[in-house]
Order: structure tokens, then C-alpha cells, then sequence
């Protein structure tokens, strides 16, 4: 092979590779660009409340806490005092069985004004504690919890101290004792929370919003005094633990 | 290279026609000229077209960054609506919030003052039965306390001429008078338990 002939050669082979290197070259030239989309807006489904949520949702501004608890005015025979209650369903009321005691009517107001027709009240002899059956449809109810609560754990009362305003009293659960007034049998639940005649038949609430207890009075130490919820919850349970109550 | 001082020679080419006159190879040179215009036309087209198309990418970017720029400033003047309606609505939703909270808390004071009012009147009911059943009493004391002065009156009468009537009937009338007597007592003392309560 002859020196020119190797040079064509080479000529030829740096054609082709430049043509080669040229088209390769085009692989890395820039596409075209795409259409620009009309929305490019993702479309997000509007947030929805689940069930358990909607239920919680008030529909005038008070909350669960405050609609399920009642005033109850005792009308005696020549006598008057008030006391506080709670719904535990849509027609029944727990609350002191010294609220309804000598009594000729009960009157029963709700959170809002609301005059409630109390159809039966039946009383405890175990424990100072009373159920009150209304005609009418109590607006909100609340949920026993299931266990008495521990020490230090937060409760929260809510009630009509002195017959005056509903009023929402936040303290902690300092232990248990005897009963000191002897009204039940077992032992009762002290906390801080302030409470006044008038408070007897408030609900105590754990965090939760489920109720821990009653309170049915106050010590000479502002302290209050709880019936205890598995006091409730075994009264509850046993159909002839509340006998009716006599009108005065 | 010629050793210095020879006469040079041309040297036998490649392009001297063969024996057999047959056509001969063009010269190598001129191919690799031919070539090398054939590659560098390919590469001038090649360039060229790469060209145009690097202008029509050029351009249909450009084009592309612009539509994209309008669609931006459409979307970010939505967002600048956007803002400005939550903004407004977070105002709205305050004061709507305020309202409720006022609307409540004046509700629990109109609850409170009707059952304020109701245990008032509960209780004027009471105190008008009480003043009632006072009334009464002491209307029954006065009609029984009454009935015993005047029954006393005439026992005294009698008394003063008790020869004139059977000595049984005067005993009797002063059982009676005693009676009468001790009713009003019992009802002055019911009336006083009223009034002590």
C-alpha cells in the first residue's frame, strides 16, 4: 500500500467519523419545547369532616360540656333550692338524690333556658345519687369513662354553683377518702375544683370530656367531694337501684 | 531528499499511464480534495441545519418562556385575589367568631336571669301561699277567740243569775264555753307556728 493510498484512506475515515461525530452531536441539540397546558392547577377535593368530628360540632356555639348539663330547681313544700345535673342519654338525668329530695316538682332548665318536662325521678339508697327521667329531648349527653380516675389527673366540673350562671370550674384529682357526710357507700373522690351549693348533681369530666364523677359536696377546705363513676356505673347497671320519689 | 549536489530527477509517479493504455486513477491528490469538499459540504450542511434548528429551538423556547411568564402572572394575580379574599375572610371569620362568642355568653345570662326570675317567682308563689295560710289562721283564731269571749260573756251572765237556771245546764254550757275556748287556743297556736316558720 502506497503512502497516498493510506492518506486517502485517512481522509476517508476522518469523513466519516466527522460525520459521525456530527450526527452523534445531534443527540444532544435541545427538543423542541412542549405546549404550555391551559391549568396547570391540581385539582384538591375541598376538606370534609369525618363523622365522629361533625358530631362534635356545635351547632350554637356552646360546647358538648355545656349542653349536657341542666339546672334543677327544687320546688318543695314551702321550700326552694337549685342543683345541677348532667344528660347521660337523651332523656335521662343523673344528679344528687338530695337535690330531688322533698320534693313537689322539679324543674329542669337546660344550658341555653330551655324548660325540660321531667316525667320520673328515682333515688339511690346507696349512694347520693339520683335519676331523672324528662318527656323532653336533652339537647347533649356525655359518655361514662370507663375507669375512676388517678391521682393529680385533671377533672373539670361544670355546673350552677349558687343557682347562678353555668359555670366550667377546672382542678385536679388530690385522692380518695371515706365518705365524711355518710352518704355512700364506698369511697369517694376529692379534688381541687371549686365548687358551692348549688353544684351538687355537677358532672366531673376527665380530659377526655367523659365523666369521672358527681360531685354531691364541698369540704370545709374548698375541696370537693365525688360520688365516684363505677359508684355510678354499678347503680346504673342494677334496675331497682333507684326507687321513685314520693312528692312532699 | 536528494543527496547535496546531485541533479535532481523527477521520481516515477503513479500517474504515468500503464503499458496496456488503459484509463488511469485520478490523482490522489485530487481525490482527497474531492473528499475533503464533500465532508466539509456535508459539515456546512450539517452546520447549517443544525443552525436553523438551533434557531427554531431558540425561538420556540423563547416563545415557550413567554407563554409560561403570561400564564405566572395570570396565576399570581389569582393569588393576589386569593389573598387578599382570605385575608378578608380571616377578618370576617373574627368578627364573626367575636360575635359568637358575645351571642353565647349573653345567651348563658338570658338563661340565667329567666331561671333567676323563675326562682323568684317560685318563690313569691311560696311566700303568698304562707301569707295565705297566715291569713286564714289568723281569721280562724279571731272568729274562735270571738266565739269564746262572747260564749264567756253570756256564762257570765248566767252565772250572776244562777238561780233562775238548772245548775246541769250551767255546767254544761261552761263545758262548752271551755271547749270553744281551747279551740281557739289550738287555732292561736297554729298561728304562731306559721308565723315562726
Amino acid at each position: 500500500m502506497t503512502r497516498r493510498s493510506r492518506r486517502n484512506r485517512g481522509a476517508g475515515v476522518g469523513a466519516v467519523t466527522a460525520l459521525a461525530a456530527s450526527l452523534a452531536a445531534c443527540a444532544a441539540l435541545p427538543p423542541m419545547p412542549p405546549a404550555v397546558p391551559d391549568d396547570i392547577v391540581p385539582s384538591i377535593a375541598a376538606p370534609t369532616l369525618a363523622a365522629d368530628d361533625e358530631e362534635r360540632l356545635s351547632p350554637d356555639g356552646f360546647d358538648a360540656v355545656q349542653r349536657m348539663a341542666v339546672r334543677i330547681r327544687n320546688v318543695g313544700c314551702g321550700n326552694l333550692s337549685t342543683g345541677s345535673g348532667f344528660a347521660v342519654d337523651s332523656h335521662t338525668l343523673i344528679t344528687n338524690r338530695h337535690v330531688v329530695a322533698e320534693s313537689e316538682t322539679l324543674q329542669v332548665s337546660t344550658y341555653d333556658g330551655r324548660d325540660i318536662d321531667v316525667a320520673t325521678t328515682g333515688a339511690a339508697a346507696l349512694a347520693d345519687l339520683a335519676v331523672v327521667r324528662t318527656r323532653d329531648a336533652l339537647p347533649s349527653s356525655a359518655a361514662l369513662s370507663g375507669a375512676d380516675p388517678e391521682q393529680g389527673e385533671e377533672v373539670t366540673v361544670v355546673g350552677y354553683p349558687s343557682g347562678g350562671e353555668l359555670t366550667v370550674t377546672v382542678g385536679r384529682v388530690i385522692g380518695t377518702t371515706t365518705d365524711p357526710l355518710h352518704e355512700n357507700l364506698g369511697e369517694v373522690l376529692v379534688t381541687d375544683a371549686a365548687v358551692e351549693p348549688g353544684s351538687s348533681g355537677s358532672a366531673a369530666l376527665d380530659s377526655d370530656g367523659e365523666v369521672i364523677g358527681v360531685v354531691y359536696a364541698k369540704t370545709g377546705d374548698d375541696r370537693s367531694l365525688l360520688v365516684p363513676q363505677s359508684t355510678l356505673n354499678e347503680l346504673l347497671a342494677d334496675d331497682d337501684s333507684f326507687a321513685e320519689v314520693d312528692p312532699c | 531528499m536528494t543527496a547535496p549536489g546531485s541533479p535532481w530527477e523527477p521520481t516515477t509517479t503513479s500517474a504515468v499511464p500503464p503499458a496496456d493504455g488503459t484509463t488511469t486513477a485520478p490523482p490522489a491528490r485530487g481525490r482527497a480534495a474531492r473528499i475533503t469538499a464533500v465532508v466539509l459540504a456535508v459539515l456546512l450542511i450539517g452546520a447549517l441545519a443544525t443552525g436553523g434548528y438551533l434557531w427554531q429551538t431558540t425561538s420556540a423556547w423563547q416563545q415557550h418562556a413567554a407563554d409560561w411568564e403570561t400564564e405566572a402572572q395570570g396565576y399570581a394575580e389569582q393569588v393576589a385575589t386569593l389573598r387578599g379574599e382570605l385575608e378578608a375572610t380571616r377578618a370576617e371569620l373574627d368578627a364573626t367568631t367575636e360575635q359568637l362568642d358575645t351571642a353565647t355568653a349573653r345567651i348563658t345570662e338570658l338563661a340565667d336571669e329567666k331561671a333567676q326570675l323563675g326562682d323568684e317567682n317560685v318563690a313569691s308563689r311560696q311566700y303568698l301561699d304562707y301569707q295565705r295560710r297566715v291569713s286564714e289562721a289568723a281569721g280562724v283564731v279571731a272568729t274562735a277567740l270571738g266565739q269564746c269571749t262572747a260564749a264567756q260573756s253570756q256564762l257570765i251572765g248566767y252565772l250572776n243569775n244562777r238561780e233562775a237556771y238548772d245548775q246541769a245546764d250551767l255546767e254544761r254550757f261552761a263545758a262548752d264555753v271551755e271547749g270553744l275556748c281551747d279551740e281557739a287556743n289550738e287555732a292561736n297556736e297554729q298561728l304562731q307556728s306559721e308565723l315562726a316558720q
